[in-house]
């Protein structure tokens, strides 16, 4: 039952981190951010059980590879970009962490660029000159 | 009919995935800007038929706009001019090995050719003959093979023997396989007895008696060089300081 271990690891995490608080902030820091890499990383091995499994249907069924890549770029972006941002936005710095978000965006919306200008081609093609 | 079976199962498997990725997206902020990439894929997908038919294949389109965003993004125009380089050097390099494979095989036939000339016209058999081949004018691209160099072994009247059986492998095959037998009976007689034969054996080779042998032979061979110098110059119209012939017998030397 990993979600056990994860819900243990986060309570322990928290006491240790309120307790740590109050003498070294510092530390305090540290092991949150431990904390979250370890749960992330925990979890990494599920959500790549999810993307091999969603593969392995999509490449069966005759799907094309690259709308499957985009969508797994999409999803890798999203998590690291969400990862980093609460990890700084926990040391106080907000500013940062929406910075990191915003990168995210925008490099989610570069993904998008190849789509829209390919959508865009075809209906400039259909339209009458 | 079966394009539009595909079709379908393409759209649905899309945005099956699309809600399976909705739901696995970490945060709200995120969601927006995901479900728009989602959105336009499906509707992507669903304008494929018109793509394909305007365009080409919309995945083959997609990929290929994806490699180019990210080239650009990246910009590795540096690496790509060094691919290009390596691959243009790889290719020059091929080109050099054919060229010079094909001046070899190019000289090997002249030399055929002119071991037949100088057979039929002087009647000296199983004279050997190696050609020298270079491309000429290179630097202005238009390189055209020369020749640079003919060496040809005449084989001299007595002593000619032994020195011919190398020479046939050049290309007289006819003419050189008969004569090749004539060295296995001198190395015969070397094995039987000791010091006459190997005597004679030194004469054949053409060591100390070779000399006055030669001087024998100096007068009929120099006519056969002159001869096949004058043919050679005749038919490919040589230049005669790249004529070399040397006598079988002084080559045994």
């Amino acid at each position: 039952m990993e979600i056990i271990q994860i819900v243990g690891i986060g309570l322990m995490s928290t006491v240790l981190i309120l307790v740590l608080k109050e003498q070294k902030p510092m530390f305090a820091f540290l092991l949150a951010a431990a904390t979250g890499i370890l749960i992330f990383l925990f979890l990494i091995g599920k959500i790549g059980g999810v993307i091999s499994t969603l593969q392995r249907l999509a490449e069966s069924s005759g799907m094309e590879t690259v709308y499957l890549k985009t969508v797994f770029k999409i999803i890798g972006i999203s998590y690291i970009a969400e990862f980093g941002a609460q990890i700084v936005r926990d040391a106080g710095q907000e500013s940062i962490a929406s910075k990191i978000e915003l990168a995210g965006k925008v490099l989610i919306m570069t993904l998008a660029m190849p789509i829209i200008g390919i959508i865009i081609e075809t209906v400039m093609k259909l339209l009458p000159a | 009919m079966s394009w539009l079976g595909g079709w379908l199962r393409e759209i649905i498997l899309i945005v099956l995935l699309a809600t399976f990725v909705e739901l696995l997206l970490p945060s709200k902020s995120m969601e927006r800007y995901a479900r728009l990439v989602l959105s336009l894929l499906v509707l992507l997908t669903l304008l494929s038929p018109v793509v394909s038919l305007l365009k080409g294949n919309a995945a083959s389109e997609l990929s290929l706009a994806f490699r180019q965003a990210d080239g650009g993004a990246s910009g590795p125009s540096g690496t790509a001019d060094a691919e290009l380089r390596r691959i243009l050097a790889d290719g020059q390099k091929l080109a050099a090995g054919g060229r010079e494979q094909s001046l070899k095989l190019a000289a090997q036939q002249i030399a055929g050719q002119m071991q037949e000339q100088i057979a039929g016209e002087t009647g000296k058999r199983g004279a050997n003959v190696a050609v020298t081949l270079a491309l000429q004018g290179e630097a202005d691209g238009h390189s055209a093979p020369a020749i640079t160099e003919v060496i040809v072994t005449l084989p001299g009247e007595g002593s000619a023997a032994p020195s011919n059986a190398p020479g046939g492998s050049g290309g007289g095959s006819g003419g050189s396989t008969p004569i090749a037998v004539q060295p296995v009976e001198d190395i015969k007689v070397e094995l039987g007895e000791e010091s006459l034969p190997r005597e004679q054996g030194e004469s054949a080779g053409g060591a100390d008696p070779a000399s006055s042998g030669t001087e024998e032979e100096r007068g009929p061979y120099s006519e056969d060089a002159k001869a096949v110098t004058a043919l050679l110059e005749k038919n490919w119209s040589l230049d005669p300081g790249k004529i070399k012939i040397v006598d079988g017998g002084a080559d045994k030397l």
